[in-house]
């Protein structure tokens, strides 16, 4: 049931300059249910991306342990699929050859790999495209693509690292929603991380607020709206918003001790199911 | 066909000529044949040499330095002619040519496999550098005096310069290839499973292309300038042989016919052999920008 179990993570790193260690992450705990889309938010420099890093085996971790499908993770692996911000989409090789670079390195006979290819640029409204390079796609079609490369692999979990945080706002509501209904048909289980909190709410059953360095998980918000989502109707519901000031006042909660930020926390309500995570 | 990405270009101001107001028939008809020869590869490669030919004919025709010093076209195309039928020409640029070809072929065959395990390998890497840019110093005409006394006269004289000269700047230019293929390429090969051995197939190396494909060009530029010196000093045939040994004797059309020669053999050999490559490969990808979309 559990896809992603992340206990006591810590992270420590020697500073370049100064020589001094540093606790990028002090104590992380969560896990992600198969087939959940769990978002992770936090102030800009939390960390957030580095326990994407560590998750994907990019980065060691310090204490602490990330367990995926029941295996302790030590380096990056087919298991755990990731999406870039920058893409990083292979520029030699055609749309379809990216798609099918993880059932390539598997070993999958070519007709299968090919039509499977076929079947997730589909899914993704890339069908047609599989001879053109990226460089030829725009940003969009491109993130897109990233995402059809980590599907077609079927990933016990998918990491995305703020996938659409390049992409100009019109395009980035897009492919939200794009991203919504790719989730709703085929339930992936998706760790997702970003800075953004309609984002994060709009996408996500769960959210993992982390605080400000060294992090912790401050809270985790469930997000019970129903699903299908779209923008449309998701921005009038008020069940959305109230998520949605929840989630931003434990953001401004944490920075505004920090930079001193003039917001006034107070008066906060309580969303349904939020859980303070064991610590 | 070698001009697919310059026609949009190029065709726009095309379709704006008719409704222009003023022109008269003659300059839009103008207009149209210069767009006609643009389009042409033989054009686009030959056309600049146009003027320059012209020009030096004039200088020559003007009689403005001492025909021992300055010939014409007319004299080098006549010495041409007289050097292919005697059959010298031919046999000095086989000559050249081998020796190039022997020069760059151990020279690709040494440099590229070295530079990728000096990119490769952080260890090596750090014994190995200040070696390389130790020896990339010394120029590879240096080491002529000590290459006749080892080898003589010989073809394996002439191949060690040449061989010399590519190797370094390929070596620096696989490593500096190397390096900017992004992290996260290699991240997300490793995150879709492709061990290390794949990551250096399917990523680091069609990654490092546009670097090493310049590097092989740079390379092969040098190569052919070495090859040049080499021939006038351990000299007994080739082109640079030829050049030098004109002067010795005074006959300048053949030092001019020479310098011709290099040239355009040049020339040829970049514009049928490395910029289709180039083409064909990282412009295709879109890694670098086409300089003629520029244009």
């Amino acid at each position: 049931m559990t896809a992603l179990e992340i206990t006591g993570l810590q992270k420590n790193y020697v500073d370049a300059y100064s020589g001094e260690e540093v606790t990028a992450i002090g104590d992380v705990s969560f896990s992600v249910n198969e087939g959940e889309f769990v978002s992770v938010l936090g102030p800009s420099g939390c960390g957030k991306t580095t326990v994407l890093n560590i998750v994907a085996g990019f980065v060691n971790l310090t204490e602490g342990e990330v367990v995926v499908d029941g295996r302790a993770v030590s380096g990056p692996g087919p298991d755990r699929g990731v999406v870039f911000q920058s893409h990083a989409l292979f520029p030699w090789k055609t749309v379809l050859g990216n798609v099918v670079f993880g059932l390539r390195m598997k070993g999958v006979p070519r007709a299968e790999r090919d039509a499977k290819g076929k079947e997730f640029l589909e899914l993704v409204g890339l069908g047609g495209f599989g001879h053109k390079y990226p460089h030829e796609l725009s940003g969009g079609m491109q993130q897109r693509l990233g995402v059809a490369r980590v599907l077609a692999n079927e990933p016990a979990v998918m990491l995305m690292d703020e996938p659409f945080a390049s992409i100009d706002a019109q395009t980035r509501r897009k492919l939200q929603e794009d991203l919504t209904r790719i989730f709703e048909k085929r339930h992936p289980t998706v760790f997702f991380v970003t800075h953004d909190v309609d984002e994060a709410v709009f996408l996500s059953d769960r959210i993992v607020v982390l605080s400000k360095r060294p992090s912790r998980v401050r809270e985790i918000v469930t997000v019970d709206l129903p699903r299908p989502r779209e923008w449309r109707t998701a921005l009038e519901t008020p069940e959305f918003r109230e998520i949605a000031n929840r989630v931003n006042e434990l953001l401004v909660d944490d920075e505004g001790a920090a930079a001193g930020a003039d917001e006034d926390p107070g008066g906060a309500t309580d969303a349904d199911g939020t859980a303070v995570a064991g610590v | 066909m070698a001009s697919d990405t310059a026609e949009p270009v190029r065709r726009t101001p095309a379709g704006r000529t008719p409704r222009k107001s003023g022109a008269s028939p003659g300059v839009v008809r103008a207009r149209k044949v210069w767009l006609w020869l643009t389009r042409r590869a033989a054009f686009r490669n030959l056309g600049p040499f146009v003027p320059v030919i012209a020009l030096w004919w004039l200088v020559a025709e003007m009689g403005v330095f001492d025909e021992a010093f300055f010939v014409g076209p007319p004299r080098v195309v006549e010495e041409f002619g007289d050097l292919m039928e005697k059959g010298i020409l031919p046999g000095y640029l086989t000559d050249s040519l081998t020796r190039l070809a022997y020069g760059v072929g151990f020279g690709l065959a040494i440099g590229l496999p070295m530079g990728f395990v000096v990119a490769m390998f952080a260890k090596v890497r750090r014994f190995f550098w200040p070696i390389l840019l130790f020896f990339q110093a010394v120029a590879d005409i240096a080491w002529l005096p000590i290459v006749i006394v080892w080898f003589g006269f010989s073809l394996t004289a002439v191949t060690f310069v040449i061989v010399y000269t590519i190797v370094f700047p390929l070596m620096l230019s696989v490593v500096a290839g190397v390096e900017q293929v992004p992290r996260e390429l290699l991240r997300a090969a490793r995150s879709l499973g492709a061990g290390r051995t794949r990551v250096f197939f399917e990523v680091i190396l069609p990654g490092a292309l546009p670097s090493v494909a310049g590097g092989v060009r740079t390379g092969l530029g040098y190569g052919w300038r070495a090859l040049v010196a080499a021939e006038i000093i351990v000299g007994t045939s080739g082109v640079g042989f030829m050049m030098f040994d004109a002067r010795r004797v005074g006959d300048i059309s053949q030092v001019f016919l020479g310098m011709a020669v290099l040239g355009i053999l040049w020339y040829a050999l970049d514009a049928m052999v490395l910029a289709p490559f180039e083409r064909a490969t990282v412009e295709r990808w879109g890694m670098v920008r086409s300089l003629e979309a520029d244009g």
